[in-house]
């Protein structure tokens, strides 16, 4: 045994080290956050739960009733039921989400033509009954009144109604690595 | 007191217990049956197949696009490294390339998936063994790397980021910034982690001459990934078929020499600083251009603003979607990544429809789960709980 060993061995040398690491994170701000009551806000385009864009003008829903979104859905809980109006045009009668079956995959907002269904960033949502998991169209709207808003929207469909013309071509201000400099 | 015939007359016997798959030390849903002569392990039998949904049956009834959620929920703490694993693996089957963007954007991500991985295994490896301040130092580093993951997708775990023939969306310049500084204060991080374990007495105690593996027998066993390489064994999946852009970045291999828990413990450890290089040389080659193979073979969803303009990207938009990718070849493909666990493979029997008529997931956790018993058979029952934890198996993966 040498004597760097032995040394090593009577003073724990190792475990002071780990100890004194310790001591100086103590003096350190917590990164913990006390979650009820304080809440940590979502990143913006956050796949939450689920909305039915209002169309501005009719201030009805803007979905027409294509059915993609039921058709790409993996876990397949989208249901559309349309109907013929009066004067012959198509009306979506009913369009129910079932959110515990949901995966928040997003695919739906991709395959949406008309961008009118989307994911707010609303997470905090749990119930005691699983009735209130089952989204109805109008409960639907009201999450994209309450959670989303024409702002927030316009954010949400730049991040992700894709595949648009930029992403198979040469778009301007691509994020680049710019100097170590101005990464801080 | 007990006379001498009173001695000779006591019998031991093996006691069976079950552990796991409640056991918070398994790692999820693993049942270990073990056969214990006093503290010593005489036989260990894992059960599996508690977290079984059958997603390679899934994946047959799922069109090529659709199936992708699937895999974000095999390793569900390295989503991102699925995804690009089954990505490639269905390009490869319809013979096309995503850009180089993407590509880098994958690896990128892929190398912070690993080390998002990488880091909780060795918050909970070291937990089991019982060195419980490694997890809370860990964990501030893994939420840092799923909030960029928030950021840049809009989920911290299933992140279905990797779209077939590119990536869902481009990275954003708040992004880039946050992962550069990420990668130069972490270095350090790591360093901290080492500065409490890696001579630890206690921890040094627990893992060293565990679980040894020679390299010979590593192999027939058919372990990729950290825990064959810490037997000595350069073998990786990003050096020997590269794929993406690993071929364009510099990194090490990092293998270690006995094969035990240690040894496995420090191949990790180095992996932390290897991806970190593999993340920086990303962004800082990080080209300009399209994120998204153009769709020529009929695979990728036409751009938005056309599919209410133009006939045809109406209606290939809903074939797409409604029955899938219809010029698909027949044939079958195999196509492996390397995943934070090991070679995560995905093989593919394509009939020529939209659907793949097979789709099988060589999940490295399932083969891992199969070298327990030969870990921990000799071996103390302590010490089954360091077996369990160096061979890194999610049951996610590992049941699918």
């Amino acid at each position: 045994m040498t004597f760097k060993h032995l040394v090593k061995t009577v003073f724990l040398t190792e475990i002071v080290k780990g100890m004194a690491l310790t001591l100086k994170t103590m003096l350190t701000r917590p990164v913990t956050r006390q979650y009820p009551k304080e809440k940590r806000p979502a990143m913006p385009g956050f796949r939450g739960l689920h909305g039915l864009v209002r169309d501005q003008q009719t201030g009805e829903a803007r979905c027409v009733g294509c059915g993609l979104c039921a058709a790409i859905c993996p876990s397949k809980c989208i249901y559309i039921y349309t109907a013929d109006s009066l004067d012959h045009k198509k009306i979506v009668e009913r369009y129910e989400i079932e959110a515990l079956r949901c995966v928040f995959c997003g695919l739906c907002v991709e395959a949406c033509p008309y961008s009118a269904v989307i994911l707010t960033e609303h997470y905090e949502y749990s119930d005691y009954s699983r009735e209130a998991f089952y989204m109805t169209k109008e409960k639907l709207l009201a999450n994209w009144d309450n959670y989303m808003g024409w702002e927030k929207n316009m954010e949400y469909f730049k991040k992700f109604w894709h595949p648009t013309a930029d992403d198979f071509g040469f778009p301007k201000n691509q994020a680049v690595f710019r100097g170590k400099q101005n990464a801080r | 007191m007990m006379t001498d015939k009173g001695a000779a007359e006591l019998q031991t016997k093996e006691l069976t217990i079950n552990m796991g798959p409640q056991h918070p030390a398994t790692h999820g849903v693993l049942r270990l049956v073990l056969d214990l002569d006093g503290e010593t392990v005489v036989k260990c039998t894992p059960y599996i197949g508690y977290l079984h949904r059958g997603v390679e049956k899934l994946g047959e009834n799922r069109t090529y696009l659709t199936a992708l959620p699937l895999t974000d929920r095999l390793d569900y703490i390295s989503a991102m490294v699925n995804n690009q694993g089954y990505c490639l693996a269905v390009e490869r089957l319809f013979g096309i390339e995503a850009p180089e963007r993407a590509q880098y954007i994958r690896t990128m991500v892929s190398e912070m998936s690993r080390i998002s991985s990488h880091i909780l295994w060795l918050g909970t490896h070291a937990l089991d063994i019982g060195a419980m301040t490694v997890f809370l130092y860990a964990f501030r580093e893994r939420e840092w790397l799923l909030d960029l993951f928030e950021m840049l997708c809009g989920a911290r775990l299933t992140t279905s980021y990797a779209r077939v023939g590119g990536i869902r969306n481009d990275v954003s310049q708040e992004f880039i910034d946050s992962l550069y500084r990420f990668t130069e204060e972490f270095p350090g991080r790591v360093e901290e982690y080492e500065t409490l374990i890696d001579q630890n007495r206690i921890w040094l105690k627990r893992t060293k001459g565990i679980g040894v593996i020679e390299a010979d027998e590593a192999v027939n066993w058919g372990l990729t990934g950290p825990t064959l390489r810490g037997s000595g064994v350069s073998y990786d999946v990003r050096k020997h078929a590269p794929y993406d852009a690993y071929d364009k970045v510099k990194f090490d291999v990092p293998v270690g020499k006995v094969g035990d828990v240690y040894d496995r413990y420090r191949c990790r450890m180095e992996e932390f600083r290897q991806s970190n290089r593999i993340i920086q040389q990303c962004i800082e080659q990080l080209p300009v251009g399209p994120i998204m193979a153009p769709d020529a073979p009929k695979l990728t969803l036409p751009p938005k603003n056309t599919v209410l303009s133009s006939m045809e990207s109406m209606i290939h938009h809903f074939v797409l979607i409604t029955k899938g990718p219809l010029a698909a070849p027949e044939g079958e493909i195999y196509s492996a990544v390397e995943a934070p666990k090991g070679e995560l493979g995905f093989y593919f029997v394509s009939d020529g429809t939209g659907r793949p008529y097979r789709m099988r997931v060589r999940a490295p956790s399932f083969v891992h789960a199969s070298v327990i018993p030969r870990l921990c058979e000799g071996s103390l029952i302590a010490d089954v709980i360091a077996n369990i934890g160096t061979v890194d198996i999610v049951l996610g993966e590992c049941d699918r």
